[in-house]
């Protein structure tokens, strides 16, 4: 196996960044759901503060991911229908984009509710807009309409991989998981 | 009514100034505080990253004259409850009881014992600070220049919140709700 992806299977790089990221996926999501449910007090604002520190980590990784991406071959849709295909460069698109979006509509409304975002206590990030009540309340509604954007699309996503699995009975799912092997 | 009380004042002073001899010449001025120009702001950590806010209405007392640091005197009372530090749920939770007990002890209050000069422009109060009901003395540098009839003056003092029961419960845990609060003032005032 190697490092890199070519045109038929991914390399370590990208399979590592596919699922440590959908595992922050679900911390991220699960977490934020669960603290929102919380009394204000002080559990509810370290489980806050974890999830603007997974947040952020998510942010972080999708630029390197990008970037890492940008550099090497990204295998080919496994589909005979271009529509198909098609849908999936689509859903994959907006996948990137919210991996960036969700966390900088989070890190914009902690700037401004002027609670600045400390990453796992090790490093605060600088604070993006000025404390601004309206605009809070903006960013709050765009944070929770993209939270369930992202379980249609990851719902959508998981469901794809699945019918290609079971329906198509190609490699579509099989070819992220570790340890495949082009054959 | 005013004027007979101004006129028994005014022959107080007289007395004063006939039996205290030169002290009373010296007498340190009034100062009244320009609010608009004037704050009293604070830092704070929570969760790890700092947050600042502000406590909009106070009220000062200044009685000060950089040669007279003996009869020199300020007392402020804060109003808790004005506190702003842009967030609506931590204002309320400042002003709850586990914090501030608004309810119980509405006003933090600030005055001086004692006046030292540190360098010229830069002095120390020794103040005792009361928050909710603990009273600590404090030692506050400022810098001060007066120009006229104007004055500007600013420092700061770190304190220990838990040292005056700010933050009752699970809140007195200062891993996740800093221990060290950081006052800063800036008044203008003008005599």
């Amino acid at each position: 196996m190697s490092l890199r992806s070519t045109a038929l299977r991914f390399g370590i790089v990208a399979k590592t960044f596919h699922w440590v990221m959908a595992v922050l996926f679900v911390s991220v999501l699960a977490v934020g759901w669960y603290m929102d449910w919380l009394p204000l007090g002080l559990e509810k604002l370290q489980w806050m503060s974890r999830h603007k520190s997974i947040g952020i980590t998510i942010l972080f990784l999708a630029v390197l991911r990008l970037i890492w991406r940008a550099g090497e071959a990204t295998p080919d849709a496994i589909s005979n229908r271009a529509w198909e295909k098609r849908a999936a460069k689509i859903a994959h698109i907006v996948l990137y984009a919210v991996m960036l979006a969700m966390p900088m509509t989070g890190w914009l409304m902690s700037s401004a509710a002027n609670f600045s975002v400390s990453v796992f206590g090790l490093f605060t990030l600088p604070d993006l807009v000025a404390p601004d009540k309206d605009l809070f309340a903006a960013l709050s509604y765009t944070h929770w309409l993209l939270s369930w954007g992202i379980v249609a699309l990851v719902g959508l996503h998981v469901a794809a991989a699945l019918k290609h699995h079971f329906i198509d009975r190609d490699s579509t799912l099989r070819r992220m998981l570790p340890g495949f092997s082009d054959r | 009514m005013t004027q007979k009380i101004s006129g028994f004042f005014a022959s107080m002073t007289m007395v004063a100034l006939l039996t205290g001899g030169s002290a009373s010449a010296l007498a340190a001025d009034n100062w009244s505080v320009a609010a608009g120009d004037s704050a009293v702001t604070f830092t704070g950590t929570q969760l790890g990253a700092s947050f600042d806010g502000a406590f909009e209405t106070f009220d000062a007392n200044i009685v000060f004259a950089p040669d007279d640091l003996a009869g020199s005197k300020v007392s402020v009372l804060i109003d808790i409850a004005s506190v702003n530090t842009e967030n609506a749920d931590r204002d309320g939770q400042i002003a709850s009881a586990d914090w501030f007990d608004v309810a119980q002890w509405p006003m933090a209050k600030f005055e001086t014992k004692e006046f030292r000069e540190i360098s010229p422009g830069m002095y120390e109060a020794i103040a005792d600070l009361t928050i909710r009901d603990v009273t600590q003395e404090v030692q506050l540098p400022f810098s001060l220049t007066i120009d006229g009839n104007g004055a500007k003056a600013s420092g700061e003092v770190t304190i220990q919140r838990t040292a005056f029961g700010v933050g009752q419960g699970q809140w007195s845990d200062t891993a996740q709700v800093g221990d060290d609060v950081t006052i800063k003032i800036d008044i203008t005032a003008t005599r």
